[in-house]
């Protein structure tokens, strides 16, 4: 009960520190949004140039993108504030203030670092999905499915964040490390039969960006198999791994900076 | 001639300072050698599924397609740039006082500078990836008329930097321009031609970009690189897209010191 009274009264600073800034908070939100609207800019032009992804609509092909922004959305605004706070704090070598504090250091960096910038991209996220789902003409029995591996596609990305923060605390100063994950999670924006086997196996199992955009989606639609279903608990132990390496890493911190 | 040679100097040795400090980060540009191939290989696959269909695509062949990517994320490690965000934590901090207080001009500072992290970049990025391109991948990528493609390197390389610093700039007015930022490198990845090439959209917006920055940042030097010689909806020839280029670059340059003359009565050095 107390952690959550502290993680809303870090939400309502958060909101009140993006308030000092008005004009830029609102123009990061709109673009935000129109990135959703640009991003699938890709998929608009191949369709509209009468070429396509076999056996995939535009508007499926952009469900995928949508539910992958979301997801993207929903886990920069709870965990990519520290990664980079993480990084930040390393860097400085001052991470010692946050050791300090009388809460679990990753709890607090959660709480403090809500980034309200992602709310653009959560909300255009989710226009987006329901606009792709009505053109898609999915039922509403494949909703159930849809949230659950939405939410494992989200424990994923967070995942990946934490693993990321946990990097740097060996990689110091790095502000690169997230563009090595961003690059293997562009795997998961598209269907995943246009990949081979290996790459197909790779992002359900191993590192499961495909559970991100194209397990929910394909349940949004109805192609819900088996096996994205089991492909839930690789995304639970990832988010897992995720937590557990933050914890080693911890211990590794040398507080001398870089 | 002496202040010319003068000039030079400090382009060296402020280049060479960037060079040795940024040498320290050298890991950091060697993420480009994983990452690079990365996005290539997706692109590789979704290209390939899109081509199933047809042999060419809004003018080009899976080969070319798939050449222009590669060559695409080349001219990126060539040409990287990242005045605006410099130019905007200077102005928003005050520290930009050090800089308004030197007797050099801190755009021709923030020049030498880029230059200096391009070259490491050039060690740390371009080189691995080309030869990961070109041996790994089997691509042709050597450029198909070297003379035309240094030039019109050179011009993207000026072009990203004035626009951006033209961006930074923004920082005299809202202090905070991270928004501004934003707008612009998401208008640049899709019209710059990076995502998608610029042939593929329809001839009205393709006439319409010619006279936006973006496809000179990346799309004509693509083209240019690859050898095609009929380039974007108007077909030009090599000569005339880098005409366009140098003629782009010219018009940015000028504008970045009209913007530079009308902010600097701004700036207060207090920060924010």
């Amino acid at each position: 009960m107390r952690y959550i009274k502290i993680y809303f009264t870090c939400l309502r600073i958060a909101f009140s520190q993006a308030a000092a800034y008005r004009a830029d908070f609102l123009l990061g939100n709109i673009m935000s949004l129109l990135s959703n609207i640009l991003f699938p800019l890709v998929t608009v032009v191949i369709y509209a140039n009468g070429a396509s992804f076999p056996g995939w609509s535009m508007w499926q092909v952009l469900l995928i993108q949508s539910v992958f922004a979301m997801s993207t959305g929903l886990s920069s605004m709870v965990t990519q504030g520290v990664m980079w706070a993480t990084m930040d704090h390393i860097r400085e070598g001052s991470f010692e203030t946050v050791l300090l504090k009388p809460l679990p250091p990753l709890f607090y960096l959660t709480a403090v670092n809500f980034s309200t910038g992602s709310l653009g991209l959560f909300i255009g996220g989710l226009v987006m999905t329901v606009v792709s789902a009505v053109k898609s003409c999915t039922s509403a029995a494949g909703v159930p499915a849809f949230m659950v591996l939405f939410l494992a596609g989200a424990a994923v990305l967070c995942g990946l964040d934490l693993i990321m923060a946990a990097i740097s605390f060996k990689w110091v100063g790095n502000s690169r490390i997230p563009e090595i994950f961003d690059s293997i999670s562009e795997f998961g924006k598209y269907p995943a039969g246009i990949f081979p086997k290996a790459v197909k196996v790779l992002t359900a199992f191993i590192i499961p960006v495909a559970s991100v955009g194209f397990f929910p989606a394909s349940a949004l639609l109805g192609e819900v198999e088996g096996y994205m279903l089991i492909a839930v608990i690789p995304c639970l132990v990832f988010l897992a791994f995720g937590i557990w390496i933050y914890h080693i890493m911890i211990k590794r911190y040398e507080g001398v900076g870089g | 001639m002496n202040r010319l040679r003068h000039r030079l100097a400090v382009c060296r040795a402020v280049a060479f300072v960037t060079y040795k400090e940024w040498s320290a980060y050298r890991t950091h540009s060697l993420v480009s050698a994983f990452v690079g191939p990365v996005y290539f290989i997706v692109q590789y696959f979704i290209w390939t599924a899109v081509y199933g269909s047809s042999s060419t695509f809004g003018g080009m062949e899976l080969e070319q397609t798939i050449r222009y990517f590669g060559v695409s994320a080349l001219i990126g490690y060539l040409t990287m740039d990242f005045a605006d965000w410099n130019l905007q934590m200077l102005v928003r901090t005050g520290k930009f006082l050090i800089f308004a207080l030197r007797p050099v001009h801190h755009r021709f500072f923030a020049l030498s500078q880029k230059i200096g992290h391009r070259i490491l970049g050039f060690f740390f990025e371009f080189l691995p990836c080309f030869f990961v391109f070109m041996l790994l991948f089997r691509i042709d990528i050597v450029p198909a008329y070297t003379g035309w493609t240094l030039l019109s390197v050179a011009l993207t390389f000026l072009m990203q930097f004035y626009v951006n610093y033209c961006i930074g700039m923004t920082a005299f007015y809202f202090v905070q321009a991270r928004g501004i930022r934003t707008v612009y490198m998401l208008l640049a990845s899709v019209f710059s031609g990076a995502l998608i090439p610029i042939s593929f959209f329809p001839g009205a917006l393709q006439r319409v970009m010619m006279f936006l920055p973006f496809q000179y940042t990346n799309y004509i030097t693509a083209m240019v690189w690859t050898g095609s010689d009929s380039i974007g909806e108007l077909g030009l020839s090599i000569p005339q897209a880098v005409l366009c280029q140098a003629i782009a670059a010219a018009v940015t340059a000028l504008l970045s010191e009209v913007l530079y003359r009308a902010s600097i009565r701004r700036f207060t050095a207090v920060g924010a």
